[in-house]
């Protein structure tokens, strides 16, 4: 009989029991009736020959019960007993266990919504991601999408795949005229197929027809999302038919996706859905279809079946072979992913990044679970007798250390459920950190591999924490322990003890030492000088192209613009630019100039460009140095005037004036006309880097600058209203304050910043809590001992000091070990900080002397009471 | 109804009985009561405490196997029956008791030889 059907066939197998014994007793009761007595006489005495029939049926039956299950039962509920009875010890280490478990979990939310959520497609694992790789570049820079007609060629001519469709890498931001007002919304251009292909059915109307790819640009329809159906759309029960106007064109909606379906890409959630056959009309780019060297499409296959991904790599490297044979581009190979929401070749860098902060939270529970085993073991002192008490009625080695286990996996289990709590509660919290004006969307569920994580990590933590006081405790001697011999085995106890203790202060001095590094170079980025002010100015980004506007109508309107926004009350200036400094999108220029020698390479020195109007500087808080600002002639097509930043000028005409120079920005001669400051271009941390600025062009996606008068910021709302009253249909996008804007190049800086002094704030808690517990318990197991010293002539000073120097021993060992750790360790943290090295002597130095004095407050409050024991009174409690 | 000392029997002997009296004859629960009462004499008192569990134990070892029947007395009983491995079980069960008793007999009695 197996244990499986033995568990079915228990019932039968007791209702068999019952009988028997039933029969037995009766046949008994005849016995004694042939013996001569009636039949109630007989009955009664049969009764009592059995005994307890109940109680046998029930030891029966154990027999055939899990008794370790069942006895494990009777362990929680001892040790749910034994932690109630002593609730501030349960508390403590339920509440450090807790935090940091909780900071584990967060993060793993975290991990879990980059790197391990499937995207919401069927048989997601058949699925494949094709992109392109150069081999030239390595890493992240040598991956590229497709091209259009790659796309197609790779489609047609593979034998692995049962369906190959296309997506655009990156949803657009397009306007949607919304009965005469603008809204931005972002739409994905994709294959015909994509949809079947991803195994989403449109919850309402239907999906692309597969020829829709090619003859959609006769009538353009989309698909649109759940979420934009609701929100946008007010849940229109009859919005399929309905035409929405998206950067001037009319298009039909046929179908509404899921809920679920968000796209398969980490961070865009497309509103809207269009087929490929309307890229060059949605991207106003006329050659987006035909064109082998704009590479901006990502494929997706699915496998046949019976088929290995290695062979679909190998399939796709003949056809990709092919296809730079007959448009004789670079080499570049196919390279073939699993499809996941963030693509394989970003991951690496995802998983760097929660990796480190993941092993910052790793410190951090390792400092909680060192709290949990000292506080077990502290318990554990006070415990002997019981565990004595229990070994000398027979309990096994064994069976004790199994009873401390539960003790402490319940301990774990109940911080874990409050770490989920916690990130329950944190992890939207962390969510709005993400500066508001980056169209990123990520959701982190707290779905079921975040559970079972939580879950594991508590077991885990429990075993770490538990095994150790589990396995000491029933060493005790038994004679020993209940003649309560304390000293004695308290000493090698307390050893133990204070390692754990001096690891704690070590790993709470890296964390401190690696908040302390980020936080500072959290302030030297912020103070680094951008070279443009921060404040007072208002950005907004117009595009009145996508709307149709031809160059005159723009030139019109931006002019218009600026006139009405410089008549708005308390505006100091206001201007227009095609880039904007620190921001996404940047052009570089290759230049000529006379006697320099000249680059190597044929393309010229390359050197960072923008275009701007007059009064940019001014709006942007940059100083002239030398010359003049642009004027509006200059904006003539045939301008041949530049203003130069002044590393440019120290670079190329070192102890010369550079106004009425001239250089080549490609063909044109163009001659120097003014000299600014330099800034900031690419990112906070880069070296003075040359850059000129051409002038504004008027024809093109612009962002307007406007800089309040005095100390006064702009009003968003009033520049918003002038633009909307100038035309209806004109979106502005990424409308906000120069300092909003910032929260862009500081993100990084930023939520190191905040989550590492966050973590070490934890650890300091922790460690505190430790280090105080160790001494005060150390403290009240030597209330003899300083009460013999005060009977002796001890005064309470010298009580102190004792106290206070065993507290400060332990931390100086930890100091010295962490001050090791710490320069070791925080060489990972080197790419992250701004203007500050990871072996910073000044932010080791106060970390150290913060956590000392810490520390110190700590151990005081426990040697107070050291020092206020009455000997007489410590004396006769013995 | 008890013995005047009543001594608790060590462990596994209650089965090695109850697995002797079922090689000699297939029984039921109370056939097995008082056989091993009258083989014993009256010295030794089963208790029905004891008996049952130790029968689901000795089930649950396949070293028995129970049969519902009819018995003599036109009942309604389950009959117990020693199984292959009970009989291997119940040999090296007696030689290692016999063993034992041995030794009991020798440490207890230095001057005798065991009756045997």
């Amino acid at each position: 009989m197996s244990w499986l059907s033995r568990i079915f066939r228990r019932r039968e197998l007791f209702n068999e029991l019952a009988e028997e014994m039933r029969e037995h007793m009766e046949e008994r009761t005849e016995q004694f009736m042939r013996e001569g007595l009636s039949r109630k006489e007989a009955a009664r005495a049969a009764r009592m020959a059995f005994g307890n029939s109940t109680l046998i049926e029930e030891r029966s039956r154990e027999v055939w019960q899990w008794p370790s299950l069942e006895s494990i039962w009777s362990d929680v509920r001892y040790a749910l007993r034994q932690l109630r009875k002593s609730p501030m010890f349960t508390i403590t280490v339920v509440l450090s266990l807790a935090l940091g478990l909780g900071a584990n979990t967060t993060i793993f939310t975290f991990m879990n919504a980059l790197l391990f959520l499937p995207p919401a497609v069927k048989d997601g694992n058949r699925l494949v991601e094709v992109m392109l790789r150069d081999a030239k570049h390595s890493g992240i820079e040598g991956y590229m999408p497709l091209s259009t007609p790659g796309y197609y060629q790779l489609r047609d001519h593979n034998h692995t795949l049962n369906g190959f469709a296309a997506f655009d890498g990156d949803p657009r931001p397009v306007s949607w005229n919304d009965h005469g007002q603008g809204q931005q919304v972002f739409g994905q251009l994709v294959s015909g197929n994509f949809f079947s292909m991803a195994g989403v059915t449109p919850v309402l109307g239907r999906d692309f027809a597969a020829d829709e790819e090619q003859t959609g640009a006769s009538h353009p329809a989309i698909l649109i999302s759940y979420s934009f159906w609701q929100r946008g759309l007010a849940a229109d029960a009859s919005v399929i038919g309905r035409v929405l106007v998206l950067n001037g064109t009319s298009y039909t909606i046929i179908g509404v996706t899921p809920p679920s379906f968000g796209g398969v890409v980490i961070g865009s959630r497309p509103d809207f859905w269009a087929s490929l056959a309307m890229g060059p009309t949605l991207t106003r780019d006329p050659k987006l279809l035909s064109s082998a060297g704009s590479f901006w499409l990502f494929g997706m296959g699915r496998i046949k079946p019976q088929v290995s991904k290695a062979q679909v790599q190998a399939d796709l490297d003949v056809v990709s072979n092919l296809i730079q044979h007959s448009n004789s581009h670079e080499k570049l190979e196919a390279a073939v992913f699993p499809l996941q929401l963030v693509p394989a070749p970003f991951r690496i860098y995802v998983t760097a990044f929660t990796g480190l902060l993941m092993a910052a939270v790793g410190l951090v529970l390792l400092i909680a679970c060192a709290n949990a085993a000292n506080l077990l073991l502290a318990r554990a002192m006070t415990r002997r007798r019981e565990f004595a008490v229990r070994a000398a009625l027979g309990a096994g080695r064994f069976r004790l250390i199994r009873q401390s286990l539960t003790e402490s996996m319940l301990l774990a289990l109940a911080g874990g459920a409050g770490g989920l709590a916690l990130a329950h509660w944190s992890v939207p919290l962390l969510l709005s950190l993400k500066p508001v004006n980056i169209p990123v969307f990520v959701e982190a569920p707290l779905d079921w591999r975040v559970i079972s994580f939580a879950f594991m990590l508590s077991i885990c933590a429990g075993l770490v924490f538990g095994i150790l006081p589990a396995v000491r405790a029933p060493q005790t001697e038994v004679s020993l322990a209940l003649r309560d011999e304390s000293q004695i085995a308290g000493r090698r106890r307390s050893r133990l003890r204070d390692s754990i203790v001096v690891v704690q202060i070590t790993v709470c001095l890296v964390l401190l030492i690696s908040a302390g590094l980020c936080v500072r170079s959290l302030f030297n980025a912020r103070s680094i000088n951008p070279g443009f002010s921060t404040h007072q100015v208002a950005l907004a980004q117009l595009d009145p192209e996508s709307l149709g506007y031809s160059k005159v109508q723009q030139k019109q309107f931006y002019e218009q613009l600026l006139e009405r926004v410089k008549a708005l009350p308390a505006i100091g200036s206001a201007s227009l630019a095609d880039s904007l400094p620190l921001g996404t999108n940047r052009s570089v220029h290759g230049i000529y100039i006379d006697g320099i020698a000249q680059s190597l390479d044929k393309d010229g020195i390359g050197v960072q460009t923008s275009s701007v109007a007059p009064g940019y500087f001014a709006a942007m808080g940059i100083r002239l140095l030398a010359g003049r600002d642009f004027v509006v002639e200059d904006s003539q097509p045939d301008t041949t005037r530049v203003v130069i930043n002044e590393e440019m000028a120290r670079r190329f005409w070192p102890n010369r004036n550079p106004i009425g120079q001239r250089f080549k920005d490609g063909e044109q001669s163009v001659e120097i006309v003014g000299v600014v400051t330099t800034g900031k271009y690419r990112s906070l941390g880069e070296d003075p880097e040359p850059f000129f600025y051409r002038p504004f062009d008027y024809a093109s996606r612009g962002f307007l600058v406007v800089r309040g008068e005095g100390n006064t910021q702009p009003s968003l709302d009033a520049i918003r209203r002038v633009i909307s009253a100038l035309d209806p249909n004109v979106v502005p996008m990424d409308m906000e304050s120069v300092s909003e804007y910032m929260a862009l190049p500081l993100f990084a800086a930023h939520t190191t910043g905040v989550l590492l002094a966050a973590f070490g704030g934890v650890a300091l808690l922790l460690a505190t809590i430790g280090l105080s517990g160790v001494v005060s318990y150390s403290v009240s197991q030597r209330t003899t001992e300083i009460g013999v010293r005060m009977a002796l002539g001890a005064d309470r000073s010298t009580v102190l000091k004792q106290i206070l120097g065993q507290g400060m021993r332990l931390i100086a060992i930890g100091i010295v070990c962490g001050l090791g750790v710490s320069f070791a360790a925080t060489r990972v943290l080197a790419g992250l900080l701004y203007g500050i090295k990871p072996s910073d002597p000044l932010t080791y130095l106060a970390v150290s002397l913060f956590l000392v004095a810490v520390a110190q407050i700590s151990c005081y409050f426990p040697a107070r009471r050291a020092a206020s024991i009455d000997p007489m009174q410590a004396l006769r409690a013995e | 109804m008890r013995n005047p000392a009543p001594r608790d029997l060590f462990p596994g002997a209650l089965e090695m009985m109850i697995l002797e009296s079922l090689r000699r004859q297939p029984a039921h629960g109370y056939a097995l009561v008082q056989h091993i009462q009258q083989r014993s004499k009256n010295l030794l008192q089963v208790e029905e405490g004891s008996l049952y569990p130790a029968l689901q134990r000795l089930l649950k070892a396949k070293l028995v196997k129970a049969e519902w029947g009819v018995s003599a007395t036109n009942r309604r009983v389950r009959t117990y029956q020693i199984t292959a491995s009970g009989l291997s079980h119940l040999e090296k069960e007696i030689s290692s008791f016999e063993r034992m008793f041995e030794g009991i007999a020798l440490v207890l009695n230095p001057g005798k030889t065991p009756a045997n």
